[in-house]
């Protein structure tokens, strides 16, 4: 992987993804825009806000009848509104990938893991059988699996969750994409195994170089974890700020959220509660 | 021991088949108090709220109740003093049964007279609008939802609440106000809780004391104060809380 430009990797602008369904349109994400270099990004927000749909507009699968449009869309440089169909399906999974939430529902329950990593590789590399094979238990010793021989013909139902987890990973990026979106992918998880997977992931996106968007309704894993941090409320970005400085937010959203964790260091008697205000959609 | 205690359990056993997930476990929780139980998935924590509640008969040991000892079978007595709080609302609640449905169930299997008031009252102490009772499920968000839920525990009157993952299936702004909610109905009613949670944070707010439970085992059994202050004495203690603490980069 070169690291050679500084040119930002995605770029988005007023991005808005809308559900015409019968009684109405639904915004799911109300003018979005960021850009993204090699780094890693979080989106955090609570159920509702238009995180994962943005996360799915970027790779094009958003279901009907949902509608993706934006001022600009590019990947590097290149425009994704003006691709067709079938060029967008080209970039995804080789160029731009997602890990999704839990493996338990994402992975072909009939098909053995290392199958369908081998799979993920010939789809977009030309590969024999046994080079894809091989390809597919390095990634698997890459995600530290320990013993891939025997992890390669097991089924997804045979895998503990921590283990389909990093199988997804390595799945989504032996195709080495240049961008990386994971939707929740620790959240099904404990939170031992959860930090191990967060450890293989940023590994891997470091030592490649990759832009990695990181979807999370978790405020302390995000702020731990990310370079930045867009904080969405409503299909609408409140702010966008370095992840470290998210303990001093300044958005009354944010400062919210932050206030109803309970918190082992200041224990109060009572948790402070949200109001939302209807002028942050405005 | 039993006149102290709301909850004893003494070398409690619970096997599915072959494994055996919960492992000579004993644990006291006096009347009043409010007592977590953590673990990763696995440990066998909802496992032993299950056998207090009497969902699960495939157990041994002792286990007393509000002075009583436990029968595999218990009956619609201990139902009333001991109720339970399932963790996600919206597969707890029968989607074909308004709130008022839900709320009326246990009043009518207990036989209990003046349902109308009971189950107003009931939605007046969870925060739940009476305009909401004639509502099915699908018709409220999953905050109200596991208020109709606590409510449902809530119109017999127990004075045991076992909360099974009380707020993990939900927005951490709606966690605080059910949180909140749990809070003030101990301190009304003086009920004891049994807190079943992965989320040290929200035990550390909820109880005064909890034990950490590893493949069926009691590991250790701590304050709140050790929690907050980090010293626990166990090595597995340490690392889950250090885990819980989010993520760190290898400088």
């Amino acid at each position: 992987m070169t690291a050679t430009s500084d040119a930002p990797l995605l770029t988005l602008d007023e991005l808005r993804v809308d559900f015409h369904t019968p009684t109405g349109i639904v915004n799911a994400v109300r003018g979005l825009s960021f850009t993204l270099g090699r780094e890693r990004l979080g989106i955090v927000g609570e159920s509702g806000s238009g995180k994962s749909m943005t996360g799915r507009a970027i790779l094009d699968l958003i279901p009907h009848p949902g509608v993706v449009t934006a001022k600009r869309m590019e990947f590097r440089g290149k425009d994704l509104a003006a691709m067709d169909k079938g060029s967008r399906r080209k970039l995804r999974g080789r160029h731009i990938s997602m890990v999704m939430q839990d493996p338990k529902f994402s992975l072909n329950p009939v098909q053995t893991v290392g199958d369908q990593i081998a799979e993920a590789y010939r789809v977009h590399h030309k590969a024999s059988a046994r080079q894809a094979k091989e390809r597919s238990l390095a990634m698997l010793e890459a995600v530290q699996i320990r013993e891939p021989q025997r992890v390669y013909d097991l089924y997804p139902h045979e895998v503990s969750g921590g283990m389909g987890q990093r199988v997804m990973i390595a799945m989504m990026l032996i195709a080495e994409p240049e961008i990386l979106i994971a939707d929740e992918p620790t959240s099904a998880l404990d939170v031992t195994v959860q930090l191990q997977i967060l450890k293989i992931l940023d590994d891997l996106v470091t030592s490649r170089g990759m832009g990695l968007i990181f979807i999370s309704h978790d405020l302390h894993l995000v702020k731990s974890f990310c370079d930045r941090v867009i904080v969405m409320y409503g299909g609408k970005a409140m702010e966008t700020l370095p992840a470290q400085e998210l303990d001093r937010a300044q958005h009354p959203y944010t400062r919210g959220l932050l206030g109803c964790l309970p918190d082992l260091d200041h224990p109060r008697e009572k948790l402070a509660t949200l109001t939302r205000d209807p002028a942050w959609l405005a | 021991m039993s006149t102290q205690h709301a909850i004893t359990a003494e070398k409690l056993n619970v096997s599915f088949g072959d494994s055996h997930v919960v492992k000579d476990l004993s644990f006291a929780v006096s009347p009043g108090e409010s007592y977590g139980i953590v673990g990763e998935s696995g440990s066998g924590k909802s496992t032993v709220l299950r056998v207090l509640a009497g969902l699960n008969r495939d157990w041994s040991g002792e286990v007393d109740i509000l002075g009583k000892r436990q029968p595999k079978i218990r009956d619609k007595a201990f139902y009333r003093a001991v109720q339970m709080v399932f963790q996600d609302p919206y597969g707890s609640l029968h989607p074909k049964k308004t709130v008022d449905d839900t709320l009326a169930e246990p009043l009518a299997i207990h036989g209990i007279r003046d349902a109308e008031a009971k189950i107003t009252r009931a939605m007046a102490d969870v925060g739940l609008p009476s305009s909401f009772r004639f509502r099915f499920p699908h018709q409220l968000s999953g905050g109200q939802r596991q208020r109709v839920a606590i409510a449902r525990a809530l119109v017999l009157e127990p004075t045991i609440l076992l909360l099974d993952e009380p707020t993990s299936a939900l927005d951490v702004s709606i966690q605080a106000e059910v949180l909140n909610l749990l809070q003030a109905l101990r301190q009304e009613r003086k009920l004891t809780y049994i807190l079943v949670s992965h989320d040290l944070a929200v035990v550390g707010h909820m109880c005064e004391r909890l034990l950490v439970m590893q493949f069926g085992r009691g590991v250790e059994e701590m304050s709140a104060e050790t929690l907050a202050a980090r010293t626990p004495q166990t090595d597995y203690a340490r690392q889950l809380l250090i885990a819980s603490e989010g993520f760190r980069r290898a400088g």
